[in-house]
């Protein structure tokens, strides 16, 4: 990517408090449209990250630039930029889902007709637009939490943060949230999101960073991270039929790492299941087998994050 | 600038929705301020009546029953019944229709012109122990300025031991025309302070002025509770906007409340403030002096509970110690010097100014500068506070 679609530039931050350190070294970027993961524990240092990231959190070192233009806490322009999304509910109770929209589109220079689209628009995303007039102390958890999202949407963002946004969510309302980042982020925002839920980051981000104790472990895309580690697909070929000689002509298929005889099939080692496997299976139909069903089993992030950290994220 | 009048304008908005500044800024207060002026005595409403017993006579007698109590008469404390006996005026105390009696025994003028000691009884009635305290105090003023025209009389004789009773008489007379009388000067000096009305609209005003203006800075604290204060420092703001913002929430409230009590009070009371331009410096001083003290009290807590615990100590400290509740006339002089560290004590005696025959706006000026000085202190100190919960959060 070239400097112009940068958005976010991070280098290696650092944050103690006292004697811990919470950050130490973190340092990533991301690019216009691309939606970043920061994938950790509880406690990795993703909400310390991403306090400096926003200019709420002095840092003890490092460097943040938004737009080329730098971020700390009493740099205050760059923050403009930025739709941050609290881990917590940061609405007001007694306020109507407008109300709440229109104060924080007002704090971000937003006034008279570009502020009333912006609001229309917000709650059409957010699906409130027939509650707008509502206190949100009515609104139930799931559309609180879309009104937590929306509110860092209203002066359209270039970088919206959002730090995990589903904790506590429930289903529907999770899925709702993920789609909506998903649409952002095809319609070109940057996006910092941080989680735990290894489904999240495979499912939304581009490239993912593995952070624990206050370090990026590794980075990448999820593949980029699989391979790091040396992790396999694995294929689980159900048939009938000649299964020595089946098991054979898998070998012979390039990207077929390995390939054994089981009690059901036969069992296929391989760098990427997807793209070997159509002559896969060609190959074991002609070897004279009958092929019943398959299964392929993708290493995910949760084993990346096992073999790096010794321990898995939900520790 | 404009980022502080958003954030204003949505505490504000806020605050009006909930009530609790509505409450505590004008209903809480009138409503006691009316109790008070109802069901409390006070000096206009207070009349009894006293028994004179002049079984001498004589001039200096003459003193007391017809230039002192006449005064007293005159304004409109009590009304005077001549009896001619000690035991009969005694049976009308006793019997509760006199709040007391003045007896002046024969030969008290001789007693007094001579030198000599000289007694005047004051038969107290045991139910009615406020009409026997101002009688004692009616005589005892009597028996000093008896005691002044005395001692101005033998200076005037050179130095005689004995003197003419005439003589004395004749000066007694003088003197005591040219010297006003106790209780007249006391009239003139009622006739600077508030009424009553307004008394206790004033003291009932700026006493919950303090927990209406704690709801300006404490409401940083219901941000970061709600945890919508990251999402404000998140904002292109700096963090003197924010807080700036929430001090010009609690001074607005305050302004409000005030101007809403002063008219209330004003056409349902009948207060008398006194002047327009006077009372809104005073109150512009105590909103100042409240917004920075309450500002203080607030950023010294750690959450909103312990924040309002500590502003309602604090703002009935000062209340009581200001003399809010009571006049600190009566109170000991270090109790009257030490409410000179509240605003409250600055702003009663700010409108007594005003409310003298002679007060000018002027007059009103020194606790205005007091009042404010207090709330910079108070303020400098509970906004720098402020700045850093905002920062640390």
């Amino acid at each position: 990517m070239s400097g112009d679609s940068r958005v976010l530039d991070c280098r290696d931050l650092h944050k103690s408090y006292g004697d811990r350190k919470a950050v130490a070294g973190v340092g990533f970027h991301i690019d216009l449209g691309e939606t970043y993961g920061l994938l950790g524990p509880n406690g990795a240092g993703k909400t310390t990250t991403i306090s400096m990231v926003c200019g709420l959190l002095s840092r003890d070192a490092g460097e943040v630039t938004v737009i080329g233009e730098p971020i700390d806490v009493g740099q205050i322009h760059a923050k403009q930029w930025i739709g941050y999304v609290p881990q917590d509910l940061a609405i007001y109770p007694d306020l109507t889902a407008e109300e709440n929209l229109a104060f924080f589109g007002r704090l971000y220079g937003l006034t008279g007709k570009q502020l009333k689209a912006r609001t229309n628009a917000v709650l059409e995303v957010t699906g409130l637009a027939d509650r707008r007039d509502d206190k949100t102390e009515e609104f139930s958890g799931g559309m609180k939490r879309r009104l937590n999202i929306g509110i860092g949407l209203i002066h359209e963002p270039r970088l919206l943060i959002l730090d995990e946004p589903t904790v506590g969510v429930d289903p529907q309302s999770r899925n709702a949230i993920l789609d909506s980042v998903e649409r952002l982020s095809g319609e070109g925002m940057a996006v910092l999101y941080t989680t735990h839920y290894m489904e999240e980051a495979e499912r939304l981000c581009d490239r993912v960073g593995i952070i624990d104790q206050g370090l990026i472990r590794a980075e990448g895309t999820r593949r980029e991270l699989v391979e790091l580690v040396g992790q396999r697909d694995r294929v689980r070929v159900a048939a009938d039929g000649d299964m020595d000689a089946a098991a054979a002509a898998a070998r012979l298929v390039g990207g077929v790492e390995e390939a054994n005889r089981s009690d059901s099939g036969i069992e296929i080692l391989t760098n990427d299941a997807r793209v070997i496997l159509p002559s896969l299976l060609r190959s074991i139909a002609e070897a004279g087998a009958s092929v019943k069903g398959v299964d392929v089993v993708e290493p995910d992030l949760e084993a990346v994050f096992l073999h790096l950290t010794g321990k898995a994220l939900r520790d | 600038m404009r980022a502080v009048l958003i954030i204003a304008a949505k505490d504000l908005r806020q605050r009006i929705r909930d009530r609790s500044a509505i409450i505590m800024g004008i209903i809480a207060p009138f409503a006691l301020a009316t109790v008070f002026s109802l069901l409390l005595p006070t000096a206009q409403s207070f009349h009894t009546q006293y028994a004179v017993v002049d079984l001498d006579g004589g001039p200096v007698s003459a003193l007391l029953t017809s230039q002192v109590l006449p005064g007293v008469v005159e304004a409109g404390f009590a009304d005077l019944t001549v009896v001619d006996d000690r035991a009969g005026a005694a049976a009308l105390v006793e019997g509760g229709e006199m709040g007391a009696a003045f007896v002046i025994p024969e030969g008290f003028s001789e007693a007094i012109m001579s030198g000599r000691d000289a007694t005047l009884t004051i038969i107290g009635n045991i139910d009615a122990a406020l009409a026997t305290q101002i009688a004692e105090a009616i005589a005892t003023g009597y028996a000093e300025e008896v005691n002044a025209v005395s001692l101005s009389v033998a200076a005037a004789l050179g130095g005689f031991t004995t003197v003419q009773p005439g003589a004395i008489a004749d000066l007694s007379s003088r003197a005591a025309a040219f010297e006003p009388s106790i209780l007249v000067e006391e009239a003139e000096a009622d006739s600077k302070q508030m009424s009553d009305k307004t008394f206790y609209s004033a003291s009932m005003a700026i006493m919950f002025l303090f927990f209406t203006a704690q709801f300006g800075i404490l409401s940083l604290l219901s941000e970061r509770r709600q945890g919508t204060l990251p999402r404000l420092v998140a904002a292109p703001l700096g963090p003197w906007t924010i807080v700036i913002g929430k001090a010009l929430t609690g001074f607005v409230l305050g302004v409000v409340a005030m101007t809403v009590l002063i008219v209330a009070s004003t056409l349902l009371l009948g207060a008398e403030w006194g002047s327009p331009l006077g009372v809104g410096l005073l109150t512009f001083g105590g909103v100042v002096s409240a917004t920075g003290v309450s500002a203080m009290a607030a950023t010294m807590a750690k959450t909103e509970e312990q924040a309002s615990g500590w502003n309602a100590i604090l703002a009935m400290s000062l209340a009581i110690l200001g003399g809010t509740f009571f006049s600190l006339d009566r109170a000991p002089e270090f109790v009257s010097s030490l409410s000179l560290i509240t605003p409250h004590a600055w702003f009663l005696r700010g409108l007594d100014e005003l409310a003298s025959v002679s007060g000018t706006v002027a007059d009103a000026l020194p606790a205005v500068g007091v009042m404010v000085a207090i709330g910079a202190a108070t303020g400098t100190v509970g906004l720098m506070r402020a700045r850093r919960l905002v920062m640390g959060r």
